[in-house]
């Protein structure tokens, strides 16, 4: 096999890998900006230098020619080479800033060259604390600046699109943005403008920025350059924490990160899936942080006399939903479980209502047709349309639900905003007697006669089955009232929340949304019923759901946490598609 | 040298009347090489080897064998091939295409037409620099001429050998100059140059294997073939041989462009062919290529030819025989200060020592100038030139940073004594 000595170690490679990414998969640090691993490498910002070396072949016979010690003859290249665009070859010798003066101070001085022109105004960038020029100037830049001239300026705040603002003087002109337009997207709208220390990314003139991925060039700007016209100057980076989840608004199942603050989430960014949406996602999804934060149910209500809802205590909700399902023959009350919910929602909801004698499961698909594009978006709204089939709930067309509501006597409604995108009239909900569990206000929850706020994907940890038939999962980023973050071992701890205290003035209590998961709802009513229905978490649903479906065999969260999420068997691409 | 310079005949821009005129060209021997290249006795490989053996090194500045830069391409594979002429000619003191476009176009082209046939190419890309408006119109004037006459296009002149020639002027960028952005330039892209390898024979315009000539060099191609590489490589210096353009500019009392052979003694061609220093003053420094090239001081001209070898040893380089002159009036920190300024304005922006350190070298000259320079700072700009040089994916940052480099060093003492005394050491 192919070998290479860095910094004396020898590896082992196969193919033709690129100098830099070996080094990065190999656990060793080179600095680079421009290089991104999914985008061609345009070696622009000279940063990533390396001394390389070839060993010397004997032309006849084909073997390496050794000095007087016996070592191997290397051939140095005169000048340092770029490490992202530097092809390896068998037996090369590669020095990176660890074993050579050199190439640490060719380094140095490239970031000296790169910080002339950059403006020091980190304590109000937005990219600081997870900016790469001011980790590597840290690690790699020059101590002081020997630059006593003018800097260049150039426009500031200039919005580029609907969703991207950009700040032309923390440019660095590494031009990922570029090449993911080019690249990526394939929508071509931004490019270079101007020429040397003057040049920055623009649209062409009277163009905008409006491509549905435009916010992930935000995401690989090195600098604070490119920020998102939503998030910037919301939150310092250190203030938030960072929890692991899934895109709930398209099928895809993109994998995500939310940022939260204060149990408020600040935004989302994608988070790493070799297997689904590798390092990007729709700009769409990153808006339905939101939905987490704003109109959130909080303590349940009922509606009094008319059509107003007024609030109600849990006692009082459990006891009404309990009384009215008494009142009625299982037969006559109609379950709607909801591809918008979770497996675990949607499987504890089926399982108490089936033990009380429901047979009939039934829910709403979400598509929209000629949505989806060969990328990351798709014609299905919702996350987890697998895997309430999976679970035996059918497909129900709008006439035929219509029709079940109309001839049910109760009927129950799973987080599903069934009103607002149009399948139902509000006028539909109006006979029978209509419990919504929801997680947000809307005209769907509105029409209903008694509203159970249930945790949101931000609050519980759940699984999601995506069009591909991928099962992956969420973890809490969010307190409600009736969890904490010190008791919860799956929920993330930001500065601010480990070193804060309740009496802190940036702590607002009214961000914990008063609502319990579902499952535990379930076991309320339950034992209201007096029903032998008693679930766990949801970590332990997942078990008593793999144990029982076999749809789901062999899925636990920590086989999903280990694999990134697991395919589920006799679930693939093409089945799904036919 | 010996030479008696005014018994030199021209043969790239020879003194006969409306050359440009397709009918005078071929009625004085025009296209008779491509004529001869194509009948059936000369096979491409067999061009190739002349051009190679004629030693005829490139005048866009590298100064790099051109038939041995054709033996480069790779084996034709059936797709399209290319030939890009560089008519970019943006170097400061250089300016000598021009004169071929508007005095010998014919030649170039049938120089460009040899060469495509050794290089079997399909289509022949010209690139002239846009502020050339009224040479691109001349050069698109001749190509319809070679074309009705049918040296360029399908069946050329019966011989079974088809190809384009297609005019593209540039849009007023330096960089464009550069062989791999010009090809970006000539595919309707930014002018950025590539990141080599893969070469330009390998994968040059779209893709696809070219070779890029500059102008002079290829007109150069119709007169070895015709007079044979012997005639051609005993022409002037023995290893860089050949007429050449020399463009001469500055405080002389005859500037313009001049024919000769190559290795010229500089003394001479200031001296003699160009009528002498302006106003009889002294001569005071000397640019010989072109602005990137470094500069001479007077006593290093003394006995300096122009040739490659002559230049490197005395510490220079040939580059496109651009020569500008300086007069002992000539401010060098003025002078180096607008260089600078060309640089800093032309940089393409895509490597950050040279986008970066252009801009900051001007600054700091500017500073000097402007009489608030100290010396700490010329530390500083040689400084910045080793950071620079040899740190780019093409040459623009070192030719920003010579210029820099040698003026400071050659003239020193005019640039300490435009900068205040220091008072406190470089961070």
């Amino acid at each position: 096999m192919p070998e290479i000595f860095i910094d004396g170690k020898r590896y082992e490679f196969e193919g033709k890998p690129k100098l830099l990414q070996f080094i990065l998969d190999n656990g060793k640090e080179v600095p680079f900006f421009c290089y991104h691993p999914e985008m061609s490498a345009p070696a622009n910002c000279r940063q990533c230098y390396v001394k390389v070396g070839t060993p010397v072949q004997n032309r006849e016979t084909g073997e390496y020619e050794l000095d007087e010690n016996g070592e191997r003859v290397i051939r140095w290249f005169p000048k340092m080479q770029t490490s992202c665009s530097m092809e390896m070859t068998d037996g090369m010798v590669v020095h990176t800033q660890e074993t050579s003066e050199e190439v640490a101070r060719a380094q140095k001085d490239t970031m000296e060259l790169i910080l002339i022109n950059h403006p020091l105004d980190c304590p109000i960038c937005d990219q600081a604390g997870e900016c790469p020029l001011q980790i590597q100037t840290y690690k790699y830049g020059p101590e002081g600046s020997r630059f006593e001239v003018k800097k260049v300026h150039k426009p500031k705040r200039v919005e580029l699109g609907p969703r991207v603002t950009l700040d032309a003087e923390r440019c660095i002109n590494c031009t990922r943005c570029v090449r993911f337009t080019e690249e990526i997207s394939g929508t071509h709208q931004l490019t270079i403008s101007s020429r040397g220390d003057k040049n920055y990314p623009i649209t062409a003139p009277g163009m905008e920025f409006d491509d549905p991925y435009s916010l992930n060039t935000v995401d690989i700007c090195p600098v604070g350059a490119l920020t998102s016209t939503d998030f910037r100057f919301k939150a310092r980076v250190w203030e938030m924490n960072q929890t692991p989840s899934i895109d709930i608004t398209g099928g895809k199942g993109t994998n995500v990160d939310l940022w939260t603050r204060d149990n408020l989430v600040l935004r989302l960014t994608p988070r790493y899936n070799e297997n689904v949406n590798t390092h990007w996602m729709p700009d769409e999804a990153r808006m339905a942080y939101r939905k987490f934060n704003e109109n959130r149910i909080s303590r349940p209500s009922i509606k009094a006399d008319g059509n107003n809802q007024i609030k109600t205590s849990w006692n009082n909700a459990i006891e009404t939903f309990a009384e009215k399902l008494e009142a009625v023959k299982p037969a006559d009350v109609l379950v709607l479980g909801s591809a918008h919910a979770s497996v675990e929602e949607n499987y504890s909801l089926m399982k108490l209502f089936s033990t009380w004698g429901v047979s009939d499961f039934h829910f709403s698909p979400d598509v929209k047709e000629g949505f989806g594009d060969d990328f990351l978006l798709t014609d299905d709204q919702a996350p987890n349309t697998n895997g309430v089939k999976a679970l035996g709930f059918s497909e129900t067309s709008a006439e035929d639900l219509k029709a079940a509501i109309k001839s049910a006597k109760v009927v129950v409604l799973l987080n599903d905003e069934l009103v607002d995108r149009g399948v139902l009239d509000s006028e539909d909900l109006k006979k029978p007697f209509v419990i919504s569990l929801a997680t947000n206000e809307t005209e769907t929850s509105k029409s209903t006669d008694l509203v159970i706020p249930i945790t949101c994907i931000a609050e519980h940890a759940a699984s999601y089955v995506n069009v591909e038939g991928r099962i992956q999962r969420s973890l809490p980023a969010k307190e409600t009232k009736y969890t904490h973050r010190k008791l919860d071992l799956e929920m993330s701890e930001g500065r601010l929340d480990r070193y804060g205290t309740n009496f802190d003035n940036w702590v607002n209590e009214d961000n914990k949304v008063d609502c319990t998961p579902i499952w535990e709802l379930m076991n309320n009513l339950g034992k209201r019923l007096g029903l032998s229905v008693q679930f766990g978490t949801s970590r332990e649903i997942m078990d008593e759901i793999a144990s029982s479906n076999s749809s789901f065999e062999g899925v636990s969260y920590e086989k999903m946490d280990d694999e990134n999420g697991i395919q589920l068997t006799g679930m693939n691409k093409e089945e799904v598609s036919a | 040298m010996s030479f008696d310079w005014k018994s030199y005949t021209p043969v790239i821009i020879p003194d006969i009347p409306n050359l440009h005129e397709i009918d005078v060209y071929t009625k004085n021997g025009g296209y008779d090489s491509l004529k001869k290249v194509l009948s059936n006795d000369w096979d491409p490989e067999k061009v190739i080897n002349e051009v190679k053996a004629a030693n005829i090194r490139g005048r866009g500045g590298a100064g790099f064998n051109a038939g041995l830069k054709w033996s480069f391409m790779p084996k034709p594979d059936g797709g399209p091939r290319y030939l890009a002429c560089n008519g970019d000619e943006s170097e400061p003191g250089t300016f000598k295409d021009r004169k071929i476009f508007e005095y010998n176009p014919h030649l170039f082209i049938e120089g460009a037409l040899i060469a495509a046939y050794a290089m079997q190419c399909s289509a022949i890309y010209v690139y002239i620099r846009g502020e050339y408006y009224s040479w691109i119109k001349m050069m698109e004037k001749a190509l319809k001429d070679a074309y009705d006459k049918g040296f360029i296009g399908k069946n050329i002149l019966g011989s079974g050998f088809d190809v384009e020639f297609h005019v593209t002027g540039g849009a007023g960028a330096y960089i464009c100059g550069e062989e791999t952005s010009m090809l970006e330039s000539l595919e309707g892209k930014r002018g950025y140059p590539r990141v080599k390898p893969p070469f330009p024979a390998q994968k040059g315009l779209w893709g696809r294997p070219t070779t890029i000539n500059n102008i002079e060099t290829l007109s150069c191609v119709p007169l070895v073939i015709k007079n044979g590489a012997d005639w051609f490589s005993g022409i002037g210096a023995e290893t860089h041989p050949g007429p050449v353009l020399y463009g001469i500019s500055g405080h002389v009392n005859r500037p313009g462009v001049y024919e000769l052979p190559t290795g010229m003694p500089i003394e001479t061609l200031i001296n003699e062919v160009a009528g002498g220093m302006r106003n009889g003053k002294k001569l005071k420094g000397l640019i010989p290529g072109g602005s990137s090239t470094p500069i001479l001081t007077a006593e290093m001209v003394k006995g300096t030819n122009m040739d490659a070898d002559s230049l490197r040893e005395a510490g220079s380089m040939m580059g496109t025989a651009g020569m500008i002159v300086m007069d002992e009036d000539t401010d060098m920190v003025e002078m180096l200060w607008r260089i600078s300024h060309f640089y800093h304005h032309e940089s393409c922006g895509q490597c950050t020592p040279c986008r970066e350190g252009t801009g900051w070298l001007e600054k700091i000259l500017l500073k000097i100038r402007n009489g608030d320079g100290e010396i700490r700072d010329l530390e500083l700009l040689i400084d910045l030139c080793s950071q620079m040089e040899g740190r780019t994916i093409c040459a623009l940052a070192d030719a920003a940073a010579w210029p820099v480099r040698y003026t400071i060093d050659r003239f020193r003492d005019e640039f300490e004594a435009r900068c205040k005394k220091s008072t406190y050491a470089l961070a």
